[in-house]
């Protein structure tokens, strides 16, 4: 009892802060291969929102708190929301063996596995090349202030970004006023 | 009053300290040297433990209450007793209720999502409880100081929506289904309304932390009026905006349509028994005290007091106090008003509800700009109260006037 105490007490908690990143880290991972892996679609959807939501604890669990609410809000409230209205609204189309448009490319599952990994692969190493080759990549890491970057990015997209900010609301405004004009029920002629 | 203000920190504090002492103690008793720092990290845990366990014990004694009491304040608008059989005036009845549902059986659909059916109960209560973190109590009893707790409220009001929809298509029944689509539908309606009274405050007061926007209220303008947001044309419409936002969020009548029971059983509740059911209900009133929360520490001035000579009430009183009053009014409200039907709800989030706050926006810019005085003071008023009057004739033109009728028998 004694040693155990010890023992335990003399862990290295106070780097614990950097390690419980990796709870979100794993779930987020795990969640979005369930969602690849799974039979059913709203089962996938979930698991899909579920890890939305780790990627958002994510971003808050290394400063960017911003970055991780907007990443909920929009990603949770929105987007997860939006797939499953998709996928309850259109029809269950499942798609069965015989009427496969890709039949005639059906291959062995080896090839299958091996094509799918070299597209994985090769997504990744491109982001991993985007990411290293970067100037940002090489900055320092500025310092994680609570307070500042709502402002500064508040400040950045009025002053900096003010004609893209202003482009995407024009583009919204359209896809929005399109929706709900293909929305509406047509009245008989 | 030093004192009643300081008391719930200072009780804090007592704890810790008894804490603190109890562990050193059983240190030198049996031997062990703790490393260096780990005795403030230990405290840090046990203050955060202590701020979670004295959050849900205070939300779940006034889940409790307002069970009761909404049901005593119904009765007696209604003109009938309420529950006074448990305990002196009924206040025991919440432990009657919790020891039904607990031994209540829990049936679950053969035919339902297993998985989901379970886990849609739980997804509803984690950010119900996780709601009030952010709100200042008072002064400096701010459980989590966020930058942006404001966006912080309105995503665990997202996660919500995900938690309905799990409730009303794991049952595998239409009535869920539907009344899962209805909240769902009338939730994403009037997030938006909403989130733009709260964008308002925050606007105005220059910061999304709760705090701050606390912080922006304090003082008196004009010599008798606070400078509580509600108290300005804008802050009064925006305020009235979220408070009918809030009763959407919070599924209460007049929109209770989801849960409408003449004609969709329960919704998205109807296969849920026992236990469960009352999760989702304890989530419901904790996710409406938190709500009414964030109006008054939006635009109630949050923990402060009205006027200067009435500060030797302890600010946290002043915050429970307001809240208090907020969900009173909501059963006043339910008392008062008849169901909405699901068109007309959706018209008046977006024909009504939605232009009125971004007018609200573009007279509290206009207030800002003006400089915050009596002139500031008028333009907002004519900026606010002229779409008012335009919106409310021109986008509900279908009077429905009784023509002029004789009555034959009842004169």
């Amino acid at each position: 009892m004694h040693d155990l105490i010890q023992k335990l007490t003399a862990l290295p908690w106070d780097q614990a802060p950097q390690w419980l990143f990796l709870i979100p880290a794993g779930l987020m991972l795990l969640a979005a291969a369930a969602a690849v892996a799974l039979r059913n679609l709203i089962h996938s959807a979930l698991c899909l929102t579920l890890s939305f939501i780790a990627l958002g604890v994510l971003f808050i669990a290394l400063g960017a708190e911003f970055v991780g609410f907007v990443q909920l809000l929009v990603y949770v409230g929105a987007v997860a929301m939006l797939i499953i209205f998709a996928i309850l609204l259109t029809p269950a189309s499942e798609v069965s063996a015989s009427n496969n448009p890709f039949r005639s490319f059906k291959l062995s599952r080896a090839v299958n596995a091996v094509a799918g990994g070299a597209v994985v692969a090769l997504v990744l190493a491109g982001l991993f090349t985007a990411i290293f080759f970067s100037p940002r990549a090489r900055a320092a890491i500025p310092s994680p202030n609570a307070a500042a970057p709502v402002a500064l990015i508040g400040e950045n997209l009025l002053t900096h970004t003010l004609l893209p900010l202003q482009g995407t609301a024009i583009l919204l405004t359209a896809a929005l006023i399109g929706a709900a004009l293909l929305a509406k029920e047509e009245k008989e002629s | 009053m030093n004192f009643l203000e300081n008391l719930p920190i200072a009780t804090m504090k007592w704890i810790l300290g008894i804490v603190e002492a109890v562990c050193s103690w059983l240190c030198v008793k049996m031997g062990i040297t703790l490393p260096e720092g780990f005795m403030p990290g230990l405290l840090n845990v046990v203050s955060i433990l202590i701020v979670i366990v004295a959050l849900l014990g205070v939300f779940l004694v006034m889940f409790a209450l307002m069970s009761v009491l909404e049901r005593k304040i119904l009765g007696r608008m209604q003109n009938r007793y309420g529950p006074n059989r448990v305990g002196p005036w009924g206040l025991f009845q919440p432990v009657a209720d919790g020891i039904k549902m607990l031994t209540k059986e829990d049936l679950v659909p053969r035919s339902a999502d297993q998985i989901v059916h379970f886990l849609a109960p739980i997804a509803m209560v984690i950010p119900a409880l996780m709601l009030p973190a952010i709100l200042p109590y008072g002064r400096g009893m701010v459980p989590v100081e966020l930058a942006s707790g404001i966006l912080y409220f309105f995503d665990l009001g997202a996660g919500t929506e995900v938690a309905v929809f799990m409730a009303g298509w794991s049952s595998n029944n239409k009535y869920s289904v539907m009344g899962a689509m209805r909240a769902i539908a009338q939730m994403i309606s009037y997030e938006l309304p909403l989130v733009m009274s709260a964008v308002i405050a925050a606007l105005v007061a220059g910061t999304l932390s709760p705090n701050g926007i606390v912080m922006a209220q304090a003082g008196v303008s004009f010599g008798v009026v606070p400078n509580w947001f509600v108290f300005t044309p804008w802050g009064f419409a925006a305020c009235i905006l979220f408070y009918i936002g809030a009763l959407a969020e919070s599924n209460r009548s007049p929109f209770d349509l989801p849960e409408g029971e003449s004609e969709l059983v329960a919704g998205h509740l109807t296969e849920y028994s026992g236990f469960k059911y009352a999760i989702f209900f304890m989530a419901e009133y904790i996710g409406m005290f938190a709500i009414n929360g964030l109006l008054v520490t939006l635009f109630l001035g949050g923990y402060q007091a009205p006027f200067p000579f009435l500060e030797w009430i302890p600010s946290w009183c002043w915050f429970f106090a307001k809240l208090a009053f907020l969900a009173f009014s909501m059963v006043w409200v339910r008392a008062t008003m008849p169901r909405f039907r699901i068109d007309q709800m959706m018209q008046f989030a977006w024909k009504f509800m939605l232009p009125m706050s971004f007018v609200a926006l573009i007279s509290a810019a206009a207030w800002h700009y003006a400089g915050r005085g009596l002139a500031a003071w008028g333009i907002s008023l004519i900026i606010i109260a002229v779409p008012y009057l335009l919106l409310g004739r021109f986008c509900f033109t279908r009077r429905h006037t009784a023509d002029n009728r004789r009555y034959l028998f009842s004169e």
